[in-house]
């Protein structure tokens, strides 16, 4: 089922993938993690991949990014194919073209919020206080600026969460991955994470996400149902069914 | 609504009213048991009224309702058509999408997972519109409250739809 | 006993599933053992082979030499007394003195051989065997008239064979044959007895040579007068006496008996003392080493099991919360490195038992050599008692910690957090990207980086130790040295270089280990740093710079510690310093080889793909 391809027209793919397959171990032990994946996402798009666990979606995620290397298959980042690139170069792109969040948001336990935010754009040579600044704006913008001076730690898991979001904008990048935002998160949490979605969305960034949870699906554009490392379905969530009104009446077991 | 459930299973092949009902009460199983045993007929007449079954004494046995053969007419195969694609929601309960598939898939008229990937879809729009107007209405005031209520609620139909979705698997890989 | 048990089995388990931290750790106390083995093997080693030089020469039990008394002369007057006729026969007579041989004159001459020159020692000898002190001939024939026999260790300084010609005192001879004595102290030490034997600085060669240049040579007692000039005539008279009891012969000494005191006499044991002199030497070098040594093996069993402990604190969680005691918690913690600690005792005292001979052979000045060196009891208590107290020290602090965390942050794998340094983070900011993640390397684990600082202060300081050495022999040898062999300074650079490969094997087990376990540790860290856009190079140069950030200091801090080392070791002796661009050379080459160390470990641990082991720490 590899023939789900977006056909929006509004620009050159940001991410385009195709025949990626990923494979662990061999012959009695080969495991498919991704078999045969095709994808495009648009600018400005986000796309939801929904799946039962093990079925690839978090490996997937992995390839897109260029955390890991398919065993076929092409991706291409921004128009960069990522064959044959150098571990250079690969992470050159990701750095300049790819923001990721993690389920386990992957902060740094010694450095505070601000550091954290920081880290990527340090590492890609900005001046120190060129990087503050942003990381400052970027906090702001995830509602923690009065928590920049804080450890981990000390903030709940929603905000650290919020903290990596800000990380993974800092390179002002093309698409942000995020590899099941919500998955460690309480339900308060996921709101808040969910709103950040939903403004980033607004604002026209890219977003990939991988999740299990129907409210993170819901705030994308078009689902993808993914199943033993492959794409089963495809749906179009925008452009909806009739007025808002009637639609949520009905739901709430008014009769019409 | 029911007719169109025993409109789908008369696609399969014509039958008995008796057969009809034995056949509910296996695929309902307790939930069922509040069900009318003549509840079956009353639907079965109605639908012959509306002209979308037709009824055939079987040959040479007294009028009675249980030795009667409804079959589909062509009205009520385009019926019974529009009904397994139509995915308005919510009905009067679970049981007519558990019964809808079961349907689907006894009397093959579609493919049980389309019917869910389907249903998920409009239920995920359904969702967007609630979260979004949860979120533009002010924190914990009534209508947000009402709207919480409501993307619970269809937080929960879809996992329902996630558990009919892996038992087709299960049953498709047993079969 | 179930517990007992339970504990054995758990540490069998255990050693088992990862033998490879276990293997690294017995590698670094056994280098440490074998050292301190060898050290304590040198102790008293020559006493055997003194012992049957003296049986085979039959040695003397006391030596005489007696002063020839000369009139007011040009170094004025000399030491006046009774003809050496009366003394030696005062001595002779003398209740205790069972046998004598002599007196001999001795004359003192220039011996020059192959281009080589050196003050000699004649001694006038008779052709027949002698009673008391018969040298033992190693090969060629006793002396005859034109033909001398040399002491086995001078005719080695001198590269001289049976058949060669040397000049003694500006005559012709030929080399009859090469001996061994047991009266006197082997070249180089026969002016390094104290008093009586030494005469370097009367005669034709005063002030010409160092008391180091002085050696025995045998002639016929005609040839030895013959050597005799008006300026130098015989120094003394040598008459070797056997004792009725040799255990006395240092009270007998003391007695200053015959008319007038001050007849030097030298005894047996001050001369096996002498003899013993190069393995003393030996061991100032060996144990100061063996020091050394066990610091840096102690430095990597530190890391090693610090190493350990961190991934073990989950282990010791599942323990606690089925039910160990911190008692037996820890004592499983500690039995494993116990057990380890035992082993390498065992290895080590193996290991030097079986390379003793190489080092302890006394040198060529005695008959035999001493075999396999007795293991006293003592030292292989001593060595076991060293390695248990590496491991203990090594351990007890992180078992302690162990056992007293609550079950649940254990659990939780939360206890080795890693420090933030805050002025070290903002430091770091405006940095290049390898500094930048080597300094916040160092900041996490600020304990790891002082050990890593004390290690290469350790290395460095015997480096310039070393050097010290090269250099203070240098001086010492500076415009004197005539191409002599000296067997104390060859014997002396054999040990530092052995010392010195011990040391190199330890530097580089440190510095792998703690880069490794720099590795293991952050590697979630530089997981995160490559998915965060760092490119693999950038990462391997981060580990190495963490590595050589704490080394810098400790490689400075080596210089002023390796001279005093030096100083400790060498009794006061005189040091020359090194000069600067030795040390500057010797400073830029350990961090250099410390770089080129980490960078291995370093360069696998940044290549693996980010995501697995991103993934890994989410499942």
């Amino acid at each position: 089922m590899s023939d789900t391809l977006s056909t929006d027209t509004r620009g050159t793919p940001v991410l385009r993938a195709r025949g990626l397959r990923r494979e662990y171990g061999r012959q009695a032990g080969l495991v498919r993690a991704v078999s045969g994946v095709d994808l495009d996402v648009a600018p400005g798009e986000t796309v939801a991949i929904m799946g039962p666990s093990g079925c690839g979606k978090s490996t997937l995620l992995h390839l897109l990014g260029g955390l890991d290397r398919p065993s076929a298959g092409e991706i291409w980042l921004a128009g960069q194919s990522l064959r044959g690139l150098g571990e250079r170069r690969l992470a050159r792109l990701r750095r300049d073209t790819v923001g990721f969040v993690f389920q386990a948001f992957h902060l740094m336990e010694e450095l505070t919020a601000a550091e954290n935010v920081e880290l990527p754009a340090l590492l890609a040579g900005r001046s120190p206080g060129a990087a503050r600044r942003q990381a400052g704006e970027l906090l702001d913008r995830v509602g923690l600026a009065d928590r920049a001076r804080f450890l981990p730690a000390a903030l709940s898991g929603g905000q650290r969460q919020r903290v990596a979001v800000a990380r993974a904008l800092v390179g002002d990048p093309r698409v942000v991955l995020a590899d099941e935002p919500t998955g460690n998160l309480d339900s308060e949490a996921t709101l808040d994470v969910l709103r950040l979605f939903e403004d980033l969305h607004v604002a026209g960034q890219t977003l990939v996400i991988v999740t299990h949870d129907a409210r993170i699906a819901a705030t994308a554009d078009r689902l993808v149902t993914m199943r033993d490392g492959a794409f089963t379905d495809e749906t179009r969530l925008t452009g909806g069914t009739a007025g808002a009104g009637s639609g949520l009446g009905a739901l709430a077991g008014l009769e019409g | 609504m029911q007719q169109e459930v025993v409109l789908a299973l008369l696609a399969k092949e014509p039958s008995h009213g008796y057969q009809l009902r034995s056949w509910l009460q296996q695929a309902l199983g307790p939930a069922g048991d509040a069900m009318n045993a003549g509840q079956i007929y009353v639907t079965l007449s109605r639908l012959e009224k509306a002209g979308l079954v037709s009824c055939e004494q079987a040959a040479g046995l007294p009028d009675r309702p249980d030795r009667k053969v409804y079959a589909l007419t062509a009205a009520g195969q385009q019926r019974v058509a529009a009904w397994i694609a139509d995915v308005s929601w919510p009905g009067p309960g679970l049981a007519e999408f558990h019964l809808k598939l079961i349907a689907a898939e006894a009397a093959r008229l579609a493919d049980p997972v389309d019917i869910i990937n389907a249903q998920r879809g409009e239920l995920l729009r359904q969702l967007r519109e609630a979260q979004r107007a949860a979120m533009a209405e002010p924190h914990r005031s009534a209508a947000a409250l009402l709207l919480e209520g409501i993307v619970l609620r269809l937080q929960a139909d879809l996992r329902w739809l996630e558990t009919c979705e892996r038992n087709q698997t299960v049953r498709k890989d047993f079969s | 006993m179930g517990q007992i048990l339970l504990a054995a089995r758990l540490v069998a388990r255990d050693l088992r599933h990862r033998p490879g931290p276990a293997a690294l750790l017995l590698v670094a106390i056994t280098a440490a053992t074998t050292v301190l083995t060898l050290a304590l093997a040198l102790h008293g080693v020559t006493s055997q082979p003194y012992q049957q030089t003296r049986a085979a020469t039959n040695g003397p039990d006391a030596v005489a030499y007696l002063p020839v008394p000369v009139g007011p002369g040009p170094a004025g007057p000399g030491p006046a007394g009774p003809s050496p006729a009366v003394a030696a026969a005062e001595l002779i007579h003398h209740a205790g003195v069972t046998a004598h041989s002599g007196p001999y004159p001795l004359v003192t001459a220039v011996v020059r051989a192959h281009g080589l020159a050196a003050l000699a020692e004649a001694e006038g000898r008779a052709e027949a065997p002698a009673a008391v002190d018969q040298p033992k001939l190693t090969a060629g024939s006793w002396v005859r008239p034109g033909g001398v026999v040399i002491e086995r260790t001078f005719a080695q300084a001198l590269g001289v064979s049976v058949g060669d010609r040397v000049t003694l005192g500006g005559r012709r001879f030929t080399v009859a044959g090469i001996a061994v004595t047991a009266a006197m102290a082997p070249y180089p030490n026969i002016c390094y007895m104290g008093a009586g034997s030494c005469f370097g600085n009367v005669g034709p060669g005063a002030g010409h040579f160092t008391p180091s240049e002085v050696g025995l040579i045998w002639t016929t007692e005609p040839d030895a007068m013959s050597l005799t000039t008006p300026a130098s005539p015989v120094a003394a008279y040598v008459l070797n006496l056997k004792l009725s009891s040799p255990a006395s012969a240092a009270a007998f000494a003391g007695q200053g008996p015959g008319p007038g005191a001050g007849v030097p006499l030298i005894t047996w044991e001050g001369i096996a003392n002498a003899d013993g002199l190069l393995v003393s030497d030996e061991q100032s070098v060996l144990l100061p080493g063996a020091w050394l040594a066990g610091l840096l093996a102690a430095a990597s069993v530190v890391v090693l099991a610090g190493g350990r402990m961190a991934e073990r604190t989950r282990r010791t969680g599942l323990l606690k919360a089925v039910g160990a005691t911190p008692g037996m918690v820890t004592a499983v913690l500690l039995a494993e490195n116990l057990v380890l600690a035992l082993l390498a005792a065992a290895a080590g005292l193996a290991a030097g038992w079986l390379a003793a001979p190489l080092i302890t052979s006394p040198g060529a000045a005695l008959v035999g050599a001493p075999g396999a060196p007795s293991l006293p009891l003592s030292v292989a208590g001593e060595v076991t008692g060293a390695a248990v107290l590496i491991a203990l020290a090594a351990t007890i602090g992180p078992a302690i910690r162990a056992a007293r965390t609550s079950t649940v942050s254990a659990l939780d794998d939360t206890v080795r957090k890693p420090r933030r340094g805050a002025v070290l983070i903002a430091l770091s900011a405006r940095l290049p990207v390898p500094l930048l993640l080597g300094l916040r390397l160092v900041a996490r684990r600020p304990r790891r980086a002082l050990l890593a600082a004390a290690s290469t202060a350790v290395t460095a300081s015997g480096i310039v130790a070393v050097l010290t050495f090269r250099a203070t022999v240098a001086v010492r040898l500076a415009g004197v040295s005539r191409g002599l062999g000296n067997p104390v300074i060859d014997r002396d650079e054999q040990m530092l270089l052995v010392l010195t490969v011990v040391l190199v094997a330890l530097t580089v087990l440190n510095a792998a280990v703690a880069a490794w376990a720099t590795v293991l540790d952050g590697r979630r860290a530089f997981a995160l740093a490559r998915a965060l856009g760092a490119a693999p190079s950038q990462v391997s140069a981060g580990i190495v710079a963490a590595q050589v950030i704490p080394a810098v200091p400790g490689a400075l801090l080596g210089i002023p510690l390796g001279l005093g080392l030096f100083a400790a070791a060498s009794q006061g002796g005189s040091l020359a310093v090194p000069p600067v661009w030795w040390l500057a050379a010797a400073t830029v080459g350990t961090l250099a080889f410390m770089a080129l160390l980490a960078s291995i470990p370093a360069r696998l641990g940044a290549r693996r793909p980010p995501a697995q082991i991103l993934q890994a720490e989410t499942a």
